[in-house]
C-alpha cells in the first residue's frame, strides 16, 4: 500500500499582510529623514511667540562648541553659501526655507555669517526656537 | 417543524494578534513622538544692492547691540523701552525701505539676546538688515 505523503502549504498568513505593509511604510519614513541631526548638541534660544516652522529645504545648525553643521554635516563658514546656493537651486519664492538652529549661547561673531550666507543665497531664513515658559 | 440554529459569529479579535497589534501601536507613537515639528521665527533679511545701502545708511535707524546694553541711534535704551523707542522712530515711516533698522552686534552678543532684541524691532514694525564688521587680513613678508 502506498501512503500519501502529506503536503505541507508554507502560505504567508494574510492577517499579517497589514502588519507588514505597515511597518514598511514606518520603515522608509524613517529612511526619507535622511538629514540626521541628532548627534548635534545645541540648546533653543526662546521667544515670546513662535509658529510651526515651514518644511525646510536646508538646514544650518550651530552647536555648542561653535561648530557650523549644513543638513548635519560639519562645513566651514567659508563654504556655507556655496553650498547653499548649490541646494537652494532655482526654487521659487515660498520654498527656499532654510532652519537655522543655534545654540542660545554663540556669540554674534559665529552666528551673523551664517544669518548673512543664508540671506545671500537666497534663503529664506527661520530661526528655531523655543516658546518661552510663563512661571504658572 | 425543525429549527434551524443560526452560527454565533466570532466577534474577538485572534489573541496571536495582540502583540502584533501593541507592537505596531508603540512604533507608531515612537515615531510620532520623534518627528514633532520645529516651531521658531521667521525673518526676513533683505538682499541689499551695496550703492543703494550705502546711501541710505545714514538715514536708517541703527540699533548697536553688546551683551549689556543696546544703543538705538547712538542712545542708550533700556530693553523694557526698546519697543516703544522703536516704534515712535517709525511711526512716520511708510516705505518698506525706510523701514529698515541696521543691526550692528558686538562680536560678543549672545544670540538669546539677539533674538529677543531683533524680535522687537520686527513687533515695532522695522526691517532687519545686518551691518557685519568686515575684516581684512593682509600678509607682511
Amino acid at each position: 500500500m502506498k501512503i500519501p505523503r502529506l503536503k505541507l502549504e508554507a502560505s504567508v498568513p494574510a492577517v499579517a499582510m497589514g502588519d507588514i505593509a505597515f511597518l514598511l511604510l514606518i520603515f522608509l519614513f524613517i529612511l526619507a529623514r535622511t538629514n540626521d541631526t541628532s548627534h548635534i548638541r545645541w540648546k533653543p534660544a526662546t521667544a515670546p511667540t513662535v509658529k510651526s516652522a515651514s518644511v525646510a529645504v536646508a538646514e544650518v545648525a550651530i552647536d555648542a562648541d561653535r561648530k557650523l553643521f549644513l543638513n548635519g554635516r560639519n562645513i566651514g563658514v567659508a563654504s556655507l553659501g556655496t553650498e547653499l546656493t548649490r541646494i537652494l537651486g532655482d526654487r521659487p519664492a515660498g520654498q527656499r526655507a532654510v532652519h537655522l538652529k543655534v545654540d542660545l549661547r554663540t556669540p554674534a561673531q559665529y552666528f551673523e555669517p551664517a544669518i548673512e550666507a543664508i540671506s545671500s543665497a537666497g534663503g529664506e531664513l527661520v530661526h528655531i526656537l523655543e516658546e518661552e515658559k510663563t512661571a504658572p | 417543524m425543525m429549527r434551524l440554529k443560526r452560527r454565533a459569529l466570532l466577534l474577538e479579535p485572534p489573541a496571536s494578534a495582540t502583540s502584533d497589534i501593541a507592537f505596531n501601536l508603540i512604533v507608531f507613537f515612537l515615531v510620532c513622538a520623534s518627528v514633532q515639528p520645529d516651531t521658531g521665527r521667521e525673518q526676513l533679511i533683505p538682499k541689499v544692492d551695496e550703492q543703494k545701502e550705502k546711501s541710505r545708511q545714514s538715514q536708517n535707524i541703527e540699533v548697536s547691540l553688546t551683551p549689556k546694553i543696546i544703543i538705538v541711534n547712538g542712545e542708550p535704551v533700556p530693553l523694557e523701552k526698546l519697543s516703544s523707542r522703536l516704534a515712535s522712530l517709525l511711526a512716520g515711516k511708510n516705505k518698506p525701505e525706510d523701514k529698515v533698522v541696521l543691526v550692528k552686534s558686538d562680536q560678543a552678543t549672545p544670540y538669546q539676546r539677539w533674538i529677543q532684541v531683533t524680535g522687537l524691532v520686527e513687533s515695532a514694525g522695522g526691517t532687519i538688515t545686518l551691518r557685519l564688521e568686515e575684516t581684512k587680513s593682509t600678509t607682511v613678508n
